[in-house]
C-alpha cells in the first residue's frame, strides 16, 4: 500500500511538474536529447528499461514480503 | 557463493555489459551533416563548405573531395583547406555542360582522407544548368582518382544521416523486441504442455514467462517512442507496425487479467492457455505479415530493405546479437523468479485449504 500511495505521489507530481515547466525549458531538454549526435536519446531509452526492470522487480519484491508475513503468521 | 545454476545467469549479465561497454564507446563512422550552398549553376567556380561528425579533417594530409553524378561524370576539388577537425573547404569548377539536356542534376560529396577512410554524403549539391552558357567544356567531366580509397581504421558503427548516434538503439529497442519474442514462445510452449498434461506447474511457468514480454512489448513501445520522437519527430506514427504491435499487446494484457482473475484454479489454468495459443496465433500475422504488405517506416515492412547493409553490418552485429541473448537471459531470470514466487503462494494456500 505503502509503495502504491508513493507512486500515486510520483505521478501526480510529476505531472504537477510537467505543466508548470515553462516551454522555452522544456525545449531545451529537447535540445539537450538532440545535442552530440542524439546520444542522449540512447542514454534515455537504456533509462526506460532499467527504470522498468527495476519496478517490475521491486512489485515482486513487495508480494514475496507479504507472502513471507502470511507464512509468519501462520506458524 | 556461486550456486548452481547460476551460470546463465550471470552470462546474461557479463552479456548485457559487454553490450552496454561496446554499443556506448565505439565511436560512429565519419559523417556529413551539411553542406553549404547546397545548389549551383554550371560553369560556377564554388567554395563548398561541409560540416562533418567525428571527422579529423584538421590533420589530414592527403585529402580529396569529389562531385560524383554517375559512374562515369566526376569532378575533382582542387584544394583541401580546413579550420578545424569538423569543418571543411573545397573549391570545385563546375563544368560548363550537364551531361544530357535534365535541368537540376543532384551530385554526391565523396570525401577520402588517410585517418577517416572514404566516406559519401549522398545530393550534396544541386546542380542547374545555366541556360544561357553554349560554350564548350573548358573543364570536362572526368573520373579522374575516383576509386583507390582509404579505409577507415578500427571498429566503427555505420554513420547514417538523421539516426545518428541513435543507430546503437538496435542494441536496446530492437534486441528487446526479438527477445520478446523468444519469450513468448517459451509461454506458449508451456500452455501447450500445460494442456496435455494438466500439471499446474507448467500453467504457472506459461504465466510467468508471457508477463515478462509482456513488460518488453510495453518496454519496446516507450523506447520506440522515444527513438521516434528524435528521428520521425512525432511519439507515435500512423505505422502499421506500432499499430498492429498496440494491438498484440493489448490481446497479450487481456491474457494477464484472465490469468490474473479470482476463479477456479484449474478452469482458469485450462481457459489461460488455451488464450495465450490463441493469442500467440494472432501475433503472427499482426507483427510479421501485416506490416510487410502496407508502408511502414521500419526496416524489413513495407518495401523497406530488411535489416542488412548499412542499418545491421557486421559491426553492429557483434553487439546486436549478443544482446538478445542477454535480454532473454535477463527476462528468463526475472520469469524463473516470479516462478518460484508463485510456486510457494500456490503450495502455502493449498496447504492451508
Amino acid at each position: 500500500m505503502k509503495f502504491k500511495s508513493f507512486l500515486y505521489n510520483l505521478l501526480l507530481n510529476l505531472t504537477w511538474i510537467m505543466l508548470l515547466i515553462p516551454v522555452t525549458v522544456q525545449a531545451q531538454a529537447m535540445d539537450f536529447l538532440r545535442s552530440t549526435g542524439k546520444i542522449y536519446t540512447v542514454v534515455v531509452v537504456i533509462a526506460i528499461i532499467f527504470i522498468g526492470l527495476a519496478i517490475y522487480l521491486i512489485r515482486l519484491d513487495n508480494k514475496l514480503t507479504k507472502l513471507e508475513n502470511h507464512i509468519k503468521n501462520e506458524q | 557463493m556461486i550456486q548452481k545454476g547460476m551460470w546463465w545467469k550471470l552470462s546474461g549479465i557479463i552479456l548485457f555489459l559487454y553490450v552496454l561497454w561496446g554499443g556506448m564507446t565505439i565511436p560512429l563512422r565519419p559523417g556529413i551533416t551539411s553542406i553549404n550552398p547546397s545548389s549551383a549553376k554550371t560553369g560556377d567556380t564554388i567554395e563548398l563548405k561541409a560540416t562533418g561528425y567525428n571527422t579529423h579533417f584538421a590533420s589530414v594530409r592527403n585529402g580529396r573531395a569529389w562531385l560524383k553524378l554517375d559512374s562515369v561524370h566526376a569532378i575533382k576539388a582542387l584544394n583541401w583547406q580546413s579550420e578545424n577537425n569538423n569543418e571543411v573547404t573545397f573549391r570545385f569548377i563546375l563544368p560548363q555542360t550537364l551531361p544530357n539536356a535534365t535541368e537540376v542534376f543532384p551530385l554526391h560529396l565523396i570525401i577520402d582522407n588517410e585517418t577517416d577512410g572514404a566516406f559519401v554524403h549522398p545530393n550534396a549539391l544541386f546542380l542547374s544548368s545555366s541556360t544561357d552558357t553554349l560554350s564548350f567544356d573548358a573543364i570536362p567531366w572526368t573520373k579522374h582518382e575516383l576509386g583507390q580509397f582509404n579505409d577507415h581504421q578500427g571498429i566503427q558503427f555505420p554513420y547514417r544521416s538523421i539516426l545518428n548516434e541513435t543507430i546503437r538503439n538496435t542494441f536496446f529497442h530492437v534486441a528487446l523486441w526479438f527477445a520478446m519474442f523468444l519469450l513468448l514462445i517459451f509461454g506458449v510452449v508451456y500452455s501447450i504442455r500445460y494442456l496435455s498434461t494438466s500439471d499446474y506447474e507448467f500453467d504457472r511457468k506459461a504465466s510467468a514467462y508471457t508477463n515478462i514480454a509482456v513488460l518488453y512489448g510495453i518496454f519496446g513501445i516507450l523506447t520506440g517512442s522515444v527513438w521516434a520522437k528524435f528521428t520521425w519527430n512525432t511519439f507515435w506514427t500512423n505505422d502499421v507496425k506500432l499499430n498492429m504491435t498496440a494491438i498484440a499487446l493489448l490481446i497479450y494484457l487481456a491474457y494477464i487479467i484472465l490469468r490474473g482473475m479470482n476463479y477456479d484454479q484449474d478452469k482458469r489454468a485450462r481457459l489461460a492457455a488455451i488464450y495465450n495459443i490463441f493469442a500467440f496465433i494472432a501475433l503472427i500475422p499482426l507483427v510479421f505479415v501485416i506490416p510487410r504488405m502496407t508502408d511502414s517506416l521500419h526496416p524489413g515492412n513495407g518495401g523497406n530493405p530488411a535489416l542488412g547493409g548499412e542499418d545491421l553490418d557486421h559491426t553492429l552485429r557483434m553487439f546486436f546479437y549478443p544482446s538478445i541473448l542477454a535480454l532473454f537471459l535477463i527476462g528468463k531470470w526475472i520469469a524463473e523468479l516470479t516462478i518460484r514466487f508463485e510456486r510457494v503462494k500456490d503450495h502455502f494456500y493449498l496447504k492451508k485449504s
